[in-house]
């Protein structure tokens, strides 16, 4: 049996947030994971919110705050702040977070030709975050033969009219395919793949080298060099990116920047090396394999938490547990057979739609469906309550009480539409460390 | 094959199926410390779920033939080196490493093994005439000539680290006066454990193996060392299943009783406790009575003295050891899914700084570097931890298992140590400071 003052079940950004901020309270702190989440697949950026009519992540949170039973109207305060700490965090192991709350949503680009509105970005992709300025060209160029990223079909799509969202665009959008060194031979070409080429400070000279030529010659072609940026593929190092980046900005001619590619996503990995570094350097523990489960005893506490292992269970007992597993798409939340909506780790109960169709005859309905709403309803201090009934009556009451929630598994948010899910994340995994320690340190814990 | 048979034959391979349950996701591509550096393995996920749709949907077209014989797109899964790792990380639960083995067993059934991969398998006779003739085997074994010799007919690697046999086995050190048979008068469970030494403490490192005892009878336990031969994970590993299940088989009739009596079985083998546990069930199908009694009763000797402590009885007078040790977990210690106890037995003795580098493989992964089209692959996995281990300047490091403690020894100049030899000096220097003391 392990012991901890507090076991953290989520290893995503709220889960890893929330050990952190334990290991930090001096508290000590087991992470356990039944695998790796959605970092490994997310953008590596750091969306607070992007809601329609939001010029700043501050606009989208102030409209989400109004909204009834949003997590935010319990994280809102806090997140400036805890913004702050995880860039802190993030620094010092190297990664850098550009932009704030009140600097302005911006459009991006992405590997489909489309653009994103974001914020607080990786350094990576801090250069698309600029206004574009007159007559500024954007080169779209990748790598050939690498099949996740097609300059021309990306350049096609970002010279469509309404592509970059009513903010100014490019002057023009130019597409680049550069043959480069040893990649022709390969049978296997993934983003991953190239991201440990550009690890390697001699290839990656004559590579950039190579993409810096191809830039010129282009110009050449055009009629003399213009303003303009570089969109590349989010490949510029995994275990050695800042170098990577620095030698791109130092040898490109153009300003480059890193677009997200479908997944693996390589800055989602950089994100979570620097959380788990992190998690390390504080001495906390990171065990990752199989689903964890518990239960809730008669005074509605969690003493332990079991986990399959080969041949006998890993049980770790603790004071106070952070429930982080995500919600429906992280596998926190379980549909079973009939179609009820269960929480995977306890069996909390869960607020969401029963017994209806889940099935829509239009999926990107824009009022929504109800299944993005679903989650666990807690208290302010994001301890696990029954759901929110409609009408007047008593709040529903606490069912666990060592236990809080954090991230995208807390109920009312619709994370996809919204673009709350890293704001959400940080603040729940903040507010749900600093009770945690509180709560196992306390007499009772 | 009819499709009740089929359905029959896959719901009983629930291993196979998982594939099933992948999303697609590519978490296993970015763990698999494989891909990362060789472009001759396209990714568990490829060799993994995404084969297996092809590997099982080519059952459901008519005239196809038996799963056994259900090929795979190409032989790229042989690159897997079955560290595990994708199936840690995938969130799905899929059986990625467990589907990769079978898949390259399947390859090479109805094929008679490559020579190599049948004496690489044999640990036991290799290990018994390495013994017996352990002067001439050790000098052969570590001559450039007949290493280049063997490179070339065997294809086992000249560069590859292989171990020195011990002139005299652990079996024989111990003597004739130990309890090897099962008697009625053992000491009850509380009070006896059964040793699993392996191959590697038997033939190769019986000081290990001593050490072990030394930590256990020192804890009050009586250590009973029933008959036993290889675990059977360097057949399963290449392919070899058959063979596998008959090692499997003399095991498990020599150590059910002694399960079922409530007796638990040490090992201070990661690899071979995690076969014990899990392999047989998983990989070789033997999930009877015999199978379970004896995987619910073993035990990791790091696991099973953290076990001790946690329940007041492990003896905690540990000497002081000043000194910084770096420590890597083998790939087969994660899939335990036991934590890392080697590094809270380590907090526990008085100055001994344990570094773990939370690095995922050192590149072995039992024969795998041993051979010689995958030696340069295996030694470019395990690099950063060696450039690490060189940095750190330490003399010594400890990890839980042979193959890798021998890789790193190889690639580094430290001296490799079994967590429980550490635990033994530490037991030393409480005694020596304690003599020192009037």
């Amino acid at each position: 049996m392990a012991r901890a003052d507090v076991g953290v079940i989520g290893a995503g950004l709220a889960g890893m947030v929330a050990a952190i901020s334990v290991a930090e309270a001096g508290a000590t702190v087991q992470v356990l994971a039944a695998g790796h989440a959605t970092t490994h697949w997310a953008a590596g950026c750091v969306d607070v919110g992007a809601t329609p009519g939001a010029y700043t992540s501050r606009d989208a949170l102030s409209q989400l705050v109004g909204l009834d039973g949003h997590p935010y109207r319990i994280l809102a305060g806090g997140l400036a702040a805890d913004l702050g700490w995880l860039r802190a965090v993030l620094a010092e192991e190297g990664l850098l977070l550009v932009g704030d709350l009140d600097d302005p949503l911006r459009p991006i680009p992405t590997a489909i030709g489309a653009t994103r509105r974001a914020a607080i970005v990786p350094d990576g992709m801090s250069a698309a975050l600029q206004p574009w300025s007159d007559g500024e060209v954007l080169v779209v160029c990748g790598p050939a033969g690498f099949r996740d990223f097609w300059p021309t079909a990306i350049a096609a799509g970002l010279r469509r009219p309404g592509s970059w969202r009513g903010s100014p665009g490019p002057a023009r959008v130019e597409a680049l395919s550069v043959e480069l060194p040893g990649l022709s031979a390969r049978h296997n070409l993934s983003g991953l793949d190239l991201a440990g080429q550009f690890d390697d400070p001699a290839w990656r000279s004559v590579a950039l080298d190579a993409i810096g030529r191809a830039v010129d010659e282009r110009w050449r072609r055009l009629g003399g060099p213009a303003a303009g940026r570089l969109a590349l593929p989010a490949v510029l190092g995994l275990r050695d990116h800042p170098a990577a980046l620095a030698e791109a900005r130092a040898r490109l001619p153009l300003a480059p920047f890193e677009v997200g590619l479908v997944p693996p996503s390589v800055p989602g990995l950089r994100l979570f090396a620097a959380l788990r570094s992190a998690l390390r350097r504080r001495g906390g523990r990171l065990l990752i394999g199989e689903p964890a489960h518990g239960l809730i005893d008669g005074d509605g506490r969690v003493s332990e938490v079991r986990v399959p292992a080969a041949s006998r269970e890993f049980v770790l007992s603790a004071g106070a547990f952070i429930l982080a597993t995500g919600g429906i798409a992280g596998g926190g939340i379980v549909a079973d057979r009939p179609g009820s909506l269960v929480e995977a780790v306890l069996g909390l109960p869960v607020e969401g739609p029963a017994d209806e169709p889940w099935l829509r005859a239009d999926p990107f309905d824009p009022a929504g469906h109800p299944l993005e709403l679903a989650g666990i309803r807690t208290d302010e201090a994001l301890r696990p309550t029954g759901p929110r009934r409609a009408g007047p009556g008593p709040a529903p009451t606490v069912v666990a009480g060592n236990v809080r929630v954090a991230g995208s598994l807390l109920a009312g948010q619709r994370y996809l539409r919204e673009r709350c899910g890293d704001g959400v994340a940080l603040a729940s995994g903040r507010l749900a460390a600093a009770g945690s320690v509180a709560t196992a340190g306390s007499p009772a814990g | 094959m009819t499709i009740a048979e089929l359905v029959a034959e896959a719901a009983t391979s629930a291993i196979g199926l998982s594939a099933d349950q992948c999303l697609k996701c590519t978490v296993c591509q970015t763990v698999c410390p494989v891909a990362r550096v060789t472009d001759l393995f396209p990714g568990p996920k490829y060799a993994g779920p995404q084969a297996q749709r092809v590997r099982l949907g080519s059952l459901l077209s008519p005239g196809s033939g038996p799963l056994s014989l259900v090929p795979s797109p190409d032989r790229s899964v042989d690159y897997c080196s079955g560290c595990g790792w994708c199936t840690l990380a995938c969130p799905a639960d899929v059986k990625v490493a467990e589907l990769n083995n079978r898949a390259r067993a399947v390859l090479r059934s109805g094929h008679r093994p490559r020579l190599r991969d049948w004496l690489l398998g044999q640990t036991d006779l290799t290990g018994r005439l390495g013994v017996l003739a352990a002067p001439i085997a050790n000098w052969s074994l570590h001559n450039r000539l007949v290493r280049a010799l063997i490179d070339r007919t065997l294809r086992i690697d000249r560069r590859a680290p292989l171990p020195r046999f011990s002139n005299r086995t652990l079996r024989s050190r111990l003597g004739r006066h130990r309890r090897s048979t099962w008697t009625a008068d053992a000491p009850p469970p509380d009070r006896a454990v059964v040793y699993f030494h392996g191959c590697a403490a038997n033939y190769y490192e019986p000081h290990v193996g001593q050490a072990a005892i030394a930590v256990l009878e020192r804890n009050g336990f009586e250590v009973i060392v029933p008959p036993q031969v290889c675990c059977g994970l360097p057949l399963i590993s290449n392919g070899l299943y058959g063979a596998a299940r008959g090692k499997a088989g003399t095991n498990l009739a020599s150590l059910a009783d002694y399960a079922r009596a409530g007796y638990r079985i040490v090992g201070t083998s990661t690899s071979c406790t995690h076969t014990l546990k899990a392999e047989y069930r998983d990989m070789l199908d033997l999930d009877d009575d015999d199978a379970r009694v004896v995987a619910g009763a073993t035990w990791d000797i790091c696991e099973f003295l953290l076990d001790l402590h946690e329940h007041g009885r492990l003896d905690t007078n540990f000497g002081r050891l000043d000194r910084v040790l770096p420590y890597h977990a083998p790939c087969q210690l994660r899939s335990h899914g036991i934590g890392l106890p080697a590094l809270d037995l380590f907090a526990l003795v008085p100055g001994l700084s344990a570094i773990d580098f939370d690095h995922d493989c050192c590149g072995i992964t039992g024969t795998y570097g041993l051979k010689s089209e995958k030696y340069e692959i295996s030694m470019a996995v395990g690099a950063p931890l060696f450039e690490q281990i060189r940095a750190s300047g330490a003399s010594e490091a400890a990890c839980d298992s042979e193959t890798c403690r021998w890789q790193i020894a190889a690639a580094t100049t430290a001296e490799l140590r079994h967590p429980v030899e550490i635990l033994v000096e530490a037991y030393e220097a409480y005694e020596a400071h304690e003599a020192a003391t009037p």
